[in-house]
């Protein structure tokens, strides 16, 4: 289990920020005596406020019953669940569900309300007047990247899988609820329109900042969306609770090892990224300059034959093989081999990697944003990543 | 028939004022029939619907009142309630019940799991969901079942003229019992006129209560 501090958030106003969520010894027994399928065993957690959780497991491990007892959707049979410190059994169902987000797979947008409407629906449960209603509808449906103008009285059906599923999030979203749960919610798209909403919903996350739980049956998704992600495993067992990084680097079991796959290190590399390495410096040269001068230097560098090209904006041009840099005259463009494998610092490692396999070199350059050269990267730097 | 034609159009225009009279009251008998019905039968569904191992029972009972020829009906009931339009209005709701019932609970079940889920999930109450969620959703179905419903009704209340009641049906009787075409023709017309007002009226009436189900094909 991860330590964590529980920040106990009594905002003032305004937006209010994520709450911590702790499951404390929750169990779950549909039948009783025998447990059975689906059911939860003594989970016992502490999911920070402002973080996103993803429960991942196959199905059957009690990922999806774990995360409906939190709004109370399923009733624990013995334990507690802690909102910010405030024990959810404690509290009217009705009341507690109006506070906490929830989206699921299916959307379940009201096909007979309009997407405005459909966002609307906890502040009209709430009792908010027309117009405000309307205001935060329209703030949330261009929060999510649809213009309210074009959305806002159209009807689900008219809408793609990757809109409705976006209307979903905006909805759970309408009264600023601390904790979202979100329950597959990206199952039904397919996987490029999947990869786009979960780049979105991290965007989002930075600006809203809530505590989600996020259930996926999808390890790559658990990795690239969770700061923290809890292996669940058949039977309701919680198998390792921890940031992606630990487990992948050290998975707790024999089933979190298989489930995480085999490629691990390689998931792994795309949690880190180019940003996170220290580039290291190369000799460069630049194109116009005298080439004695660079021949010089890379003669004397030990680490590399290679001398990196630039020009006059100190853009890499390519690599110049030091027998091929003359004794007089400057330097130009014709003597470089274009370098393909240019790093940029969002880059996961994983990409950054494969980007100079595919070029055959064990070296990157690495460039900033407006594409000087920072630095080099090599294949043995992002290994050592790993480490 | 002795030359005369079929239909006597003076009679016609002579007795505007007893055939609108005689429609009205057509109307009302089946009006009335179809509102208690649907009141009768939207209880029964909550009834299914809330407690499930009743709505076969229900179903049956209903299937039982359906399948009783109106004019056995008649004959159990005058001897209770005589020649009254209780006597006919009980005989037309009892028709209305099966259909009702059986479109509403299928109605409501059909609603998308999905939507319901959400709804629970989002803090509605029981009964907030039923209202705001199922209702309209099963509304089509429920129409539906509204609109036969009015239709056989409509075309049943002429059946009531045997007991002294029946709107237009009084018409068609005492047409065939006087050898009157005229009389029976307009009350039969008249009477096929009504059904496809209130089949028109019903579809009007789906169209403005479900706009989401025709909202389709705007490109995204």
């Amino acid at each position: 289990m991860t330590a964590s501090q529980v920040t106990h958030a009594d905002a003032p106003s305004g937006i209010a920020p994520g709450a911590s969520v702790v499951f404390e010894h929750v169990t779950k027994r549909y039948d009783a005596g025998a447990k059975g399928p689906g059911a939860v065993n003594d989970l016992s957690m502490t999911i920070p406020a402002g973080a996103i959780c993803v429960f991942v497991g196959p199905s059957g491990c009690g990922k999806t019953t774990s995360l409906k007892m939190v709004n109370r959707l399923i009733e624990p049979t013995s334990g507690r669940i802690l909102i910010d410190g405030r024990d959810v059994l404690q509290e009217d169902p009705i009341q507690l569900r109006r506070r906490i987000g929830y989206v699921i797979q299916q959307v379940g947008l009201f096909p007979h309300q309009s997407i405005g409407e459909n966002v609307a629906v906890v502040p009209k449960l709430l009792g908010w007047d027309a117009k405000r209603r309307r205001a935060r509808s329209d703030e949330l449906l261009a929060l999510v990247g649809l213009d309210p103008a074009r959305y806002r009285d159209r009807y689900p059906s008219q809408l793609s899988g990757g809109e409705r599923q976006r209307v979903g999030v905006a909805r759970a979203l309408a009264v600023d609820p601390p904790v979202m749960l979100m329950d597959e919610p990206f199952g039904a798209v397919d996987p490029i329109v999947r990869e786009r909403l979960q780049d979105e919903l991290l965007r989002l996350q930075e600006q809203v900042a809530r505590t989600i739980l996020f259930v996926t049956h999808d390890i790559d998704e658990a990795i690239r969306l969770g700061d923290l992600v809890a292996v669940f495993q058949t039977g309701g067992i919680l198998a390792q609770f921890d940031t992606p990084d630990a487990i992948l680097g050290a998975p707790a079991s024999e089933f979190v090892a298989r489930f995480v796959g085999a490629d691990r290190g390689l998931k792994r590399l795309s949690l880190s990224r180019v940003s996170d390495l220290e580039p290291r410096a190369a000799v460069t040269g630049v194109v116009g300059a005298s080439a004695a001068d660079a021949r010089t230097r890379i003669l004397a560098d030990p680490a590399s034959p290679w001398l990196l090209l630039l020009d006059a904006a100190g853009r890499p041009l390519g690599w110049v093989h030091e027998r091929r840099v003359p004794a007089a005259g400057v330097l130009n463009e014709d003597m470089a081999d274009p370098t393909e494998a240019v790093l940029t610092p969002r880059m996961s490692l994983r990409d950054a990697l494969s980007a100079m396999l595919d070029a055959d070199v064990i070296t990157g350059v690495v460039i900033d944003d407006d594409g000087r050269a920072r630095g080099v990267l090599t294949v043995e730097q992002v290994a050592s990543a790993l480490r | 028939m002795n030359g005369k034609p079929l239909i006597d159009w003076n009679w016609i225009g002579g007795h505007l004022d007893d055939i609108w009279a005689l429609t009205v009251e057509h109307l009302v008998l089946a009006f009335i029939a179809v509102a208690v019905g649907f009141a009768i039968s939207f209880v029964l569904a909550l009834i299914a619907l809330r407690w499930r191992w009743s709505y076969a029972p229900i179903t049956a009972a209903a299937g039982l009142l359906y399948v009783i020829p109106s004019i056995a009906l008649f004959a159990i009931l005058v001897p209770v309630t005589g020649l009254t339009p209780l006597t006919a209005e009980i005989a037309l709701v009892s028709y209305t019940i099966l259909i009702l019932v059986r479109n509403t609970v299928t109605g409501i079940d059909g609603v998308p799991i999905e939507a319901r889920e959400s709804a629970d999930g989002m803090g509605f109450t029981p009964r907030g969901r039923f209202w705001r969620v199922e209702l309209p959703l099963a509304m089509p179905l429920i129409v539906a079942g509204l609109r036969i419903a009015a239709v056989t009704t409509i075309g049943l209340v002429t059946v009531s003229a045997l007991i002294g009641q029946g709107g237009l049906g009084r018409l068609i009787n005492e047409g065939l019992d006087t050898s009157f075409p005229t009389k029976t023709i307009t009350g039969a017309v008249l009477s096929v006129v009504l059904a496809v007002l209130a089949d028109i009226g019903f579809v009007l009436l789906l169209r403005r209560l479900t706009p989401w189900t025709r909202a389709r094909g705007v490109t995204a």
